[in-house]
């Protein structure tokens, strides 16, 4: 198995939305702002309006399923969706939770996105599948994303 | 097959990165961001029935794989899988199959682990390439509930067989 470098995604986020204890975990919706991609093949902005739909479950476990449009520097719109997992050692989140700089090496944070395209210059995205290594900053998750060959 | 893919996404990224070359000559080199590392998990080997085909529905050709069994090896888990399970597959019009496999393994010690998996298979690329994840109570295979795994598959005289590796 090879990954090879797609694209490192960076976002800002907006004030998260706690919804509270739902049936499946402690639901917090984390609107996002906007951000940026830089990868060998595609590069460009995220669009306002996207969100990760976090849900801590009770073994510890935060669950994401992020989605957000990219729209490439010559205009493509490219849909995200990414679905992955975050948990560490206590200490850590809880670093983390007030902002601090923790390495990233130091909890697991990792996603698998999925993208859909609709221009035939991007239409390789639709096409692979994909893991991202997550580094949860202070001023926002960065994700580095392979696809899986 | 996956040289061809390989070849293909290099020549498109040479292209691409002289068009960016062309726009932005002063642009700075990418940083490296190191590579992944990975460990392996299991090899899942699977054996289906005859296959339920439905024909085209509005997203594409449907076609459903009974699974009737197989086995799965790894270091940390190994056993068998259960009859039950089922791969329903979706042709795309773009010719991808998607596949959205669920299927229930019984290991060695008697745990029984709900398997999902979805996966991308693109015979014109030479592509197959999945992640799985897991659901488990047993407590020695905690492990599996806080992670998900990347796989790679193919066919062996007809019967798919998944290797899955741990992102570490």
């Amino acid at each position: 198995m090879n990954f090879v470098l797609l694209m490192t995604l960076q976002v800002t986020l907006a004030p998260p939305q706690k919804i509270g204890i739902v049936p499946h975990g402690t639901r917090t919706i984390v609107p996002i702002r906007g951000g940026s991609f830089e990868g060998p093949l595609l590069h460009g902005r995220v669009l306002p309006g996207g969100g990760d739909w976090t849900l801590s479950r009770s073994d510890g476990v935060l669950e994401l399923d992020l989605r957000l449009t990219l729209e490439t520097d010559d205009g493509a719109l490219i849909h995200l969706t990414s679905w992955g997992m975050r948990h560490g050692p206590p200490e850590v989140l809880a670093a983390l939770a007030r902002g601090e700089v923790v390495d990233s090496a130091s909890y697991y944070f990792r996603t698998a996105p999925r993208f859909e395209a609709a221009t035939e210059k991007y239409a390789f995205l639709n096409r692979l599948i994909a893991v991202g290594t997550g580094d949860r900053k202070p001023s926002g998750p960065v994700y580095t994303i392979y696809s899986v060959e | 097959m996956k040289l061809n893919r390989r070849t293909a996404l290099s020549t498109f990224a040479a292209v691409l990165s002289g068009c960016a070359q062309a726009r932005q000559p002063n642009a700075p080199a990418r940083p490296d961001h190191g590579k992944i590392e990975s460990r392996p998990l299991v090899t899942l080997r699977l054996s289906t029935a005859s296959p339920q085909n439905l024909g085209t529905v509005p997203t594409g050709g449907r076609v459903i794989f009974p699974i009737t069994g197989g086995v799965f090896e790894g270091e940390r888990l190994h056993g068998k899988v259960l009859s039950g399970g089922a791969d329903w597959t979706l042709q795309r019009p773009d010719g991808v199959i998607e596949l959205d496999l669920r299927i229930t393994l019984e290991t060695h010690d008697a745990a029984l682990v709900y398997m999902t998996l979805s996966g991308l298979r693109d015979d014109a690329h030479g592509y197959f390439a999945t992640i799985a994840r897991f659901e488990t109570a047993a407590p020695q295979y905690t492990f599996l509930n806080h992670l998900f795994a990347p796989g790679t598959g193919k066919l062996e005289a007809g019967s798919p067989v998944h290797v899955f590796e741990e992102i570490s």
